[in-house]
């Protein structure tokens, strides 16, 4: 039973991804005084990029068709790891938070290939560009979760959410606080949000993500799109589950399988209302700037682990 | 009333992390008014901790010094600060001798620092460790602001926030001073942050800056 659950966790991560997306899209468009765009706009783009052609420059390899997806495929196991309406997830048992880490960099991998392979400079420099971000992104990502690790005796992730779930609210130390901040850093500059990188324009010479999919189209851009939209959603899952995973049901319960799903959307929406809060008050960083944020999460990172120590 | 005093209880076990927080984003900060908005969200921590701890501790005069705190260091010196931002005219950054990544290293390293200084003293005084490290950390961190800031206004900051180490050290390891002494401090600081800010008006005019680092010569 169990499974199943963890089964439909995953479908629902994987089904409400660009459901997440448009809902931050349309917040961010209404803050901004604008009408903005249907939630369910996501969907009919990538039903209308999955229909269309897709072009490949002549001068790519296979790579280029390869990249997206392996993207998405490592993009899917890492939400596989994430709980999102109970205390464990599919792969939460035979994993532990460092290969969830580096499923995300293996598809961030074959996406900066496959952006060199299309041969185009723009897609280098993005690809330079993500290999900057995502190389100053990985100590925090690790650090911070090693944090929580740390305080709840457990490697996996889906043992640090039950851990998590058995304390009260304010039970929680410093180390989470601090470690909550440092993830939030960190999932910001790997899902390619504001102040690392804006995700609405493709008219900027600092763009990161979009520099690197430019040269793609069709299916191969809805894979992208699609795991990009998954990576969003997993990474909020992910802060939800680890930070603030009350109203999960611990036990199996009709009532819990009730409540679960509608406080699991509910906590998205709020995460979804302070990105787009976020996003729209603050303007993106200069590239240069962006080492100096992750520094900050870095630092933030460093000291959660401190913590550990000094808590005891 | 079990749900206050657990609620009081949780408020002073909590507070520290929250002061940690309010030191590190402060050495992030790079605006002026983002580190006056800070010090006045630090201080509405420290007037829960006050309140939880009259709570605790049965002491009326406790909520007195709650309300003094709020009202003098949650709304007037920050009031009274930006206001001199305001009037200052000057771009609001902060412009720091080390970069914000340095800054905010250095802070959490000072961090950990508090915590080992203040381990004789938890088990000689067996008070909460964690809160008494706040406070030196508050203490160490506001003497960091001061030496690594540039702006004058940045060295008045970093003097209140200073002073509220020394506060939650006394709320901590006594359960408060008299009330008496309380008033004093806060007028005393209320007067002195208010004269500080004529004093960085006085150095704007004379100098058309505010940057401390280059104050080298004398001007009349």
């Amino acid at each position: 039973m169990t499974y199943a659950l963890d089964v439909l966790q995953l479908l629902l991560l994987l089904a409400a991804a660009p459901l997440v997306r448009g809902v931050v899209s349309c917040l961010k468009a209404r803050l901004q005084n604008r009408h903005g765009a249907s939630v369910w706009r996501p969907y009919s783009e990538l039903r209308k990029l999955f229909s269309k052609e897709d072009l490949v420059p002549p001068t790519a390899s296979p790579v280029f068709r390869l990249a997206p997806v392996v993207l998405f495929a490592a993009t899917v196991a890492a939400a596989a790891f994430v709980p999102a309406l109970h205390g464990s997830a599919l792969l939460g048992a035979t994993g532990d938070f460092i290969l969830l880490a580096y499923l995300l960099a293996l598809g961030r991998f074959f996406l900066i290939l496959g952006a060199t392979d299309g041969g185009s400079p723009f897609g280098g420099m993005g690809a330079s560009r993500e290999a900057l971000v995502s190389t100053l992104a990985e100590a925090p990502l690790l650090l911070g979760l090693t944090a929580v690790a740390i305080a709840a005796h457990t490697a996996t992730i889906a043992g640090m959410v039950r851990w998590t779930l058995a304390q009260q609210f304010f039970h929680l130390s410093a180390v989470h606080a601090l470690a909550f901040a440092a993830l939030a850093l960190v999932a910001i500059a790997e899902t390619g949000r504001v102040p690392v990188d804006n995700p609405a324009t493709h008219l900027e010479l600092t763009m990161i993500h979009e520099a690197m999919v430019l040269e793609y189209s069709g299916p191969s851009l809805a894979w992208i799109e699609w795991a990009g939209a998954i990576k969003l959603s997993a990474m909020m899952a992910l802060l939800i589950a680890l930070f603030m995973p009350w109203g999960m049901p611990v036990s199996f319960s009709v009532a819990g399988l009730v409540v679960a799903p509608v406080v699991f959307a509910l906590k998205m929406a709020a995460v979804a209302a302070g990105l787009a809060l976020l996003e729209s008050g603050m303007a993106k960083l200069r590239m240069y700037l962006v080492p100096d944020f992750l520094g900050m999460a870095c630092a933030l990172s460093i000291l959660a682990v401190v913590f550990t120590a000094m808590m005891r | 009333m079990g749900l206050i005093s657990l609620a009081a209880a949780k408020t002073l076990a909590s507070s520290a992390a929250f002061l940690f927080i309010t030191v590190l984003l402060m050495a992030a900060a790079k605006r002026t008014a983002t580190c006056i908005a800070l010090f006045s969200a630090q201080c509405a921590i420290i007037t829960a901790q006050i309140l939880a701890t009259a709570y605790l501790h049965h002491s009326g005069e406790g909520f007195l010094v709650a309300i003094l705190v709020f009202a003098v260091k949650v709304v007037i010196i920050p009031y009274a600060l930006l206001r001199v931002v305001k009037g200052l005219k000057t771009a609001g950054e902060v412009e720091t001798s080390t970069t914000p990544v340095q800054s905010v290293y250095i802070t959490a390293a000072l961090i950990p620092l508090a915590f080992v200084v203040v381990r004789p003293y938890v088990r000689a005084l067996a008070v909460d460790g964690q809160l008494l490290a706040a406070a030196v950390a508050l203490v160490l961190s506001g003497a960091f602001l001061m030496v690594s800031r540039k702006k004058a206004l940045m060295q008045v900051i970093g003097l209140v926030v200073l002073e509220n180490g020394i506060f939650v050290a006394a709320i901590t390891t006594t359960s408060g001073m008299p009330l008496v002494i309380e008033i004093g401090i806060f007028f005393d600081l209320l007067i002195g942050v208010l004269l500080m800010g004529v004093f960085v008006f006085r150095i704007r005019d004379t100098f058309d800056h505010v940057d401390v680092s280059k104050l080298r010569q004398l001007r009349g």
